[in-house]
């Protein structure tokens, strides 16, 4: 009974450990940095803006162009070969509205948004 | 033994953190109705709900688009001038759109697309059109003279509608509905930042909407909301540069060029994502007097937020409790307005 008893408290033990690690990681889990493109609604680059050097380059879309450029942990449209450039004059992503190229169905946005907010109305 | 219940309990009671499948969050994303959209929601039905919701946008935009050959606005466009038959979802809206343009003394118009489409808005071809030119295309201009009897709509030979300004609004309400339906009850559409909301957030707190800076980056501040559509207009969100003059996409229809109405953004707030939408349009072209007067007129069945040129903010009675200023824009002049 009483080796009964302690492995049960022992099982008890681990399973609280798990879950508090868990909790931990999900409760402080670090998001903010990691940027996602996706085109036509598929993720075709996550970035960690953390860590990714400055550089620059190209998204095709049936044979149009955009180049996306990374620079000091901000990312931005730099060029695209579309009518409107909507995407470029939104400048460098921030974490409220995400970066759309709809010609070429690119976008460029946060992977989790850590802004508090649900929605952005513009 | 006391001592192992407690650890138990203590172990269930962690592990409950990690329970919460039921309110986990689905997510879709669409291109539809020129613009990027991303619906998400809660709950046991939330994934199917989504993907019934995307399917349902996209027979709207099918319907509804000024450009695809296939949709029942392009056949009415190009009648010319005969009636044609439509669905009763699109008969309904055009006779919405008609009703809007008398109620906002013509401020919202669904016919003014070609005059759009000669400054190059719709194309990206932008270009300041000649006083004349902008006078002659004036003339097939008047959502009034558009009719609309049973299922059947009759643009006049060399006009031109567009459900730009009420589709995204229709669609969300429309959606929303479909969600609700389907057991859904808590949702947050954002249909290319035009915000619509099933419910409250599955804790039951209000959902947190930031209000986009007209002059760049970031929020003017946090409107919660529960159960409602927000939705924004703004010159910013459209606009090309000629000459050191600066031209956005909201038409006037009374000059036929980019209303100057002292606004930098409206943002309507209320129970219809279509009346949202076509009111942020239509404010945004009367200015803040005329917007005031009209939300007195309607018996203030609606809420906004207008940010004016010179750095005013104001904000209807109905919402101003449920709205945080941005910490940055400390510089609004904040105003109540009851």
């Amino acid at each position: 009974m009483i080796r009964s008893q302690k492995f049960w408290i022992a099982v008890c033990a681990v399973i609280f450990a798990a879950s508090a690690v868990w909790c931990i990681l999900v409760l402080t889990g670090s998001h903010g940095n990691t940027v996602t493109v996706k085109q036509d609604g598929r993720v075709i680059f996550t970035l960690d803006l953390s860590k990714e050097t400055d550089r620059e380059f190209t998204v095709e879309y049936e044979g149009r162009k955009n180049i996306i450029e990374i620079s000091g942990g901000r990312i931005r449209m730099k060029a695209a070969d579309c009518p409107d450039h909507v995407c470029v004059n939104t400048g460098w992503l921030t974490a409220n509205i995400p970066i759309v190229c709809l010609p070429n169905k690119l976008v460029i946005e946060y992977a989790e948004p850590d802004t508090g907010l649900d929605a952005t109305a513009g | 033994m006391k001592k192992l219940y407690g650890i138990v309990a203590a172990a269930m009671m962690l592990s409950s953190c990690s329970g919460a499948e039921q309110n986990e969050k689905v997510s879709r994303s669409v291109f539809a109705m020129d613009t990027y959209m991303t619906l998400m929601a809660y709950g046991d039905n939330a994934g199917e709900a989504l993907d019934a919701a995307v399917v349902r946008i996209q027979e709207l935009e099918a319907k509804w688009s000024v450009t695809d050959s296939g949709s029942e606005i392009y056949k009415a466009d190009r009648s010319p001038g005969q009636p044609i038959a439509v669905s009763a979802e699109t008969a309904e809206l055009v006779a919405f759109g008609i009703d809007m343009n008398n109620k906002t003394g013509g401020a919202l118009d669904i016919s003014i697309y070609p005059v759009l489409k000669e400054w190059g808005f719709t194309t990206g071809s932008y270009k300041v059109p000649t006083d004349e030119r902008i006078a002659e295309l004036l003339e097939n201009v008047g959502a009034s003279r558009v009719t609309v009897s049973g299922s059947e709509i009759t643009v006049p030979e060399g006009m031109m509608i567009d459900l730009g300004s009420v589709a995204k609004g229709a669609a969300a309400d429309k959606v929303c509905e479909q969600l609700r339906e389907a057991g859904v009850a808590s949702a947050l559409l954002d249909l290319g930042g035009n915000v619509q909301a099933v419910g409250s957030k599955p804790d039951g707190s209000k959902w947190k909407i930031g209000i986009r800076d007209p002059h760049g980056e970031g929020t003017v501040g946090t409107l919660s909301i529960e159960n409602k559509a927000v939705v924004t207009s703004g010159g910013y969100e459209r606009f090309f540069t000629e000459n050191g003059n600066t031209y956005h996409h909201i038409m006037d229809p009374s000059t036929g060029r980019p209303a100057e109405s002292g606004l930098l953004s409206v943002t309507v707030v209320g129970e219809s994502g279509r009346y949202c939408d076509a009111l942020s349009t239509s404010l945004f072209v009367m200015g803040a007097e005329k917007a005031e007067e009209f939300w007195r007129n309607e018996n203030k069945g609606f809420d906004y937020i207008i940010i004016t040129e010179d750095a005013g903010l104001l904000i209807t009675k109905g919402i101003s409790d449920d709205f945080i200023t941005s910490s940055g824009r400390g510089d609004l002049k904040v105003t109540v307005v009851e």
